[in-house]
């Protein structure tokens, strides 16, 4: 079974198509990323992954398991977490609390009207073991809205990765950040399990190269190559869509 | 160019809390106890009217920490709570006065029947969002509204009376009496809060700050947000019908005014005045919108045109209008 | 079978006295995202108005022309003056915009019995369309077919200008991009201003125009507002066309209710929101997906 199995996919809205004809495996373990130019349709393949949006046409698999539309909550349940391109975080709330609420999505207690949220201490241990995973211990009792934009990136990640997901997405982790943000942003996910499959959009080649094993391209919805750095930099439908037809 | 907060770690390292130690200053702790002294003994030097000012507070509070749960925690904004309170005050109407049967009894099935209608009220409702909801739970409020002036069941648009209080002649006790009654509407109003306070701060409060917060992102964690939704939908119609019990039972009487548009507003416009905690906020809010109401009423016969221009002052000018001022002062608190 | 056209008729009639109330409401929503909860205000003050230009001039077709006048003032200047600057000081949402129009109405109505008092008053008909006219075979008022036509004009008209129109094209334009609109130098703001007035002068034209069948008195926005917002939220809040077929859906729906089912005539029409809310929470033709 492979993390995620995307067979056919197509998606219109009215009569533009965004995504069309898409196929693509990703096993277990792989460091992928998916680049294009913007309206490739990157982020409309998230939500489509992610149970936002339902396909025109085709099928998606998260191990096996068929993605449906509408219940993406459910999609978190079988194993795959994602971070947003623009910030979703909790805002009014300090990070501690961002992350216990991730943490407890999965756990029992959920549903628990009567026993006080701070009785649980596996969740709230288990938020900052994440939180030091993804350097943000020192500001655990900060509210979101005083963090720096870098620190908001990290927590963004951090939230996802508190649902213990087999499978990240991560929609431009590094958007917006400095080139020292973005470092710490990618040597933060390098530390994160090997064993953790990683889907990454991004726009920056640095991160995207620092990363990821394999890559796959797209544009205006269609799959144009997936391979390794440099079968992909060096393939003419590739450069074409990137530069235009003169440089292929 | 923003620079790098600098996060200062931890005073008590290795110990994590969800929020760091409530310094509980001396003042708050003189000021809480004031108001329990004052709350346990006002029937004792208050006027009558002072002691039915204050249990209609009481009862407009728990109103408005209903419609709060809705609005302020989960961040629903609902023009219709007043439906359940009338429904709340029906209930009883239809079950002591109507069929005889005894307090204890109608209580308890009035709830449940105001659970039931809620939850399926609720399930079409949360279906939608913002201005949607708004308008459709005005709708909802207002159909109960036109059921109860022309159902020959709730007597019509005259209302039914006889409401019964609690009979505490066991005790030697009436109930009749303003200050037993007052008491009454206390001890329900302490234990509802208290209900209410523990609610908020569970982990299923937590979700619903969650979704206030960013409803999407709350689904994207793995909640099923729809149910929640539901959840605060109905608990929060069970308070306001716990008020509506209460309100029936001051006055021996409900009817369908009970269920208006305007109630409903006055509820929201409690909350917002009222401001941040949960279990509090809605009962100062309340506070406020009555003593100045009864001031106005003093002043001037036309209250509707008054109440219409407050109301959108305070929407207007309280920092950053409904959800801002309810966000911004809720996250006053971690 | 005759009695059967005698109330799809009136049907009509109703549906479209509800669509000029609804489709102000809509096209504020639509374009400004602004829900004004006050629009049964312009209702009663286009109607009070009316009173007033025919009891003076003792002409209909005054009141006609001039009751929606106020309207038009009030709700252009309220656009303008509060709605617009809150709105743009970022400070209000559209939720909070929608809770202050709440306010209004109830402001509103308080105005009006303070100067009127609650009586209630009517406009007389005028002579021209006092008859009947004979119709399929039956002899039906002239003046319910002359609000018929009066809707159906009305609708005529607005898609033509919103559909048609460079103004149409431009507040289309102006609803999906602010800035762009005003860099290309057109006042936005008057443009909505302008609109909100409109919206709010269809309101009040549907108040002069039901006063000689219906009474005038302070709460008679009240009543039929709520139907009103079933309408737009039944036919898709923003949606014109919407808004016309859920008019046609909810006028029919309530005159037949009414006709063979008077016991559950409030309820039909309710009962038709809560399915569309269960089958279609966005409306039977709203855009799926909307965010408010």
């Amino acid at each position: 079974m492979s993390a995620l199995e995307i067979r056919n996919l197509r998606k219109a809205f009215g009569g533009l198509e965004v995504i069309a004809n898409l196929s693509l495996t990703i096993p277990f373990g792989q460091r992928h990323a998916v680049i294009g130019p913007n309206g490739a349709g990157k982020t409309t393949l998230f939500n489509l992954v992610t149970g936002w949006l339902s396909p025109s046409s085709g099928d998606i698999r998260i191990d096996g398991v068929p993605v449906g539309c509408g219940r993406p909550d459910r999609v978190a349940r079988n194993g795959l977490s994602r971070s947003f391109q623009k910030n979703m975080l909790l805002e009014n709330l300090t990070v501690l609390e961002n992350l216990r609420i991730a943490c407890q999505a999965l756990h029992r207690s959920r549903r628990s009207l009567f026993r006080a949220r701070t009785a649980f201490g596996e969740i709230i241990a288990k938020a900052g073991s994440v939180a030091e995973r993804m350097n943000l211990s020192d500001c655990l009792h900060r509210s979101v809205k005083e963090l720096s934009y870098g620190q908001k990136r990290q927590l963004e990640v951090a939230i996802a990765l508190c649902a213990e997901p087999r499978i990240l997405l991560m929609d431009e982790p590094a958007a917006g950040t400095s080139p020292q943000e973005r470092g710490r942003l990618v040597s933060l996910i390098n530390a994160l399990p090997r064993d953790l499959t990683i889907v990454l959009v991004e726009h920056d080649m640095d991160v995207v190269f620092a990363i990821c094993d394999v890559i796959t391209v797209l544009s205006y919805g269609k799959l144009l190559v997936t391979g390794t750095r440099e079968q992909v930099q060096n393939h003419p439908a590739v450069i074409e869509a990137y530069l235009g037809r003169h440089h292929a | 160019m923003r620079s790098e907060v600098v996060c200062v770690k931890d005073p008590i390292p290795g110990q994590l809390e969800t929020r760091p130690a409530l310094k509980v200053r001396p003042f708050v702790i003189a000021t809480g106890v004031a108001a329990t002294i004052l709350a346990l003994a006002l029937p004792f030097f208050g006027a009558t009217f002072a002691i039915t000012l204050a249990t209609e507070i009481m009862i407009s509070g728990l109103f408005a920490s209903g419609i709060n749960l809705l609005v302020g925690t989960t961040g629903l904004v609902s023009l219709g709570q007043a439906m359940f309170l009338g429904l709340g005050g029906y209930g009883i109407g239809i079950g002591s006065s109507l069929l005889e049967a005894p307090l204890w009894l109608s209580i308890p099935c009035s709830l449940v029947a105001v659970a039931i209608v809620a939850a399926a009220i609720g399930a079409i409702c949360t279906r939608t969002r913002g201005v949607e909801f708004l308008l459709i739970t005005l709708a909802f409020s207002q159909m109960f509204y036109g059921a109860a002036i022309k159902l020959r069941l709730t007597n019509g648009s005259d209302g039914m009376s006889g409401i019964p209080r609690p009979d505490l002649s066991a005790l030697g006790l009436s109930c009749d009496d303003p200050a037993i009654f007052y008491y009454y509407v206390l001890a329900v109003t302490a234990i509802t809060l208290l209900v209410l306070w523990r609610i908020v701060e569970s982990p299923f409060g937590s979700v619903l700050a969650s979704i206030r917060e960013n409803e999407r992102r709350t689904a994207a964690m793995g909640y099923a947000v729809g149910h929640y939704k539901i959840g605060a939908f109905v608990l929060a119609a069970m308070l306001c019908a716990v008020a509506g019990i209460l309100q029936s039972q001051y006055t021996y009487f409900i009817n369908p005014d009970s269920m208006s548009w305007q109630l409903s507003g006055e509820g929201v416009l409690m909350v917002i005045v009222g401001g941040a905690n949960a279990a509090l906020g809605p009962m100062i809010g309340a506070a406020i919108f009555i003593l100045v109401k009864q001031g106005l009423s003093m002043v001037t016969t036309e209250y509707l045109m008054f109440f219409g221009i407050f109301f959108m002052l305070v929407v207007a000018f309280f920092r950053g209008g409904v959800f801002g001022a309810v966000r911004s002062l809720i996250g006053a608190r971690p | 079978m005759l009695l059967f056209v005698l109330q799809l008729l009136n049907g009509l009639q109703l549906s479209m006295l509800i669509f000029l109330l609804a489709v102000g409401l809509t096209l504020i929503f639509g374009l400004m995202n602004i829900l004004n909860l006050a629009h049964g205000a312009f209702f009663t003050l286009g109607a009070y108005c009316g009173l007033v230009v025919a009891s003076t001039t003792g002409s209909f077709w005054a009141a006609l022309l001039v009751g929606p006048v106020l309207p038009f003032a009030v709700g252009a200047l309220l656009q303008y003056c509060v709605l617009q600057p809150l709105a743009e000081r970022g400070r209000s949402t559209h939720l909070d915009l929608a809770l202050l129009t709440f306010g209004l109405l109830f402001a509103t109505a308080g105005a009006v019995e303070l100067l009127y008092g609650s009586a209630f008053y009517s406009i007389a008909m005028p002579a021209s369309l006092s008859g009947h006219v004979s119709l399929f075979g039956l002899s039906y008022p002239a003046y319910r077919l002359f609000i018929i036509v009066a809707g159906l004009a009305v609708a005529a008209a607005l898609l033509l200008i919103v559909d048609r129109t460079l103004i149409g094209a431009t507040l289309r334009a102006g609803v999906d991009n602010r800035e762009m609109v005003t860099a290309l130098g057109i006042n936005i703001n008057l443009l909505f201003a302008i609109v909100f007035g409109v919206g709010a002068a269809l309101a009040g034209l549907a108040g002069v125009i039901a006063a000689p069948i219906m009474s005038v008195y302070s709460q008679m926005g009240i009543g039929i507002v709520v139907t009103t917002f079933v309408v737009v939220v039944v036919g898709g809040l923003g949606n014109l066309r919407g808004s016309f077929y859920a008019s046609l859906i909810v006028g029919m729906t309530d005159t037949m209710a009414q006709a063979y089912l008077p016991e559950v005539e409030l309820f039909a029409v309710y009962a038709l929101l809560i399915v569309v809310m269960i089958v279609r929470p966005q409306g039977l033709f709203g855009a799926a997906g909307r965010v408010a």
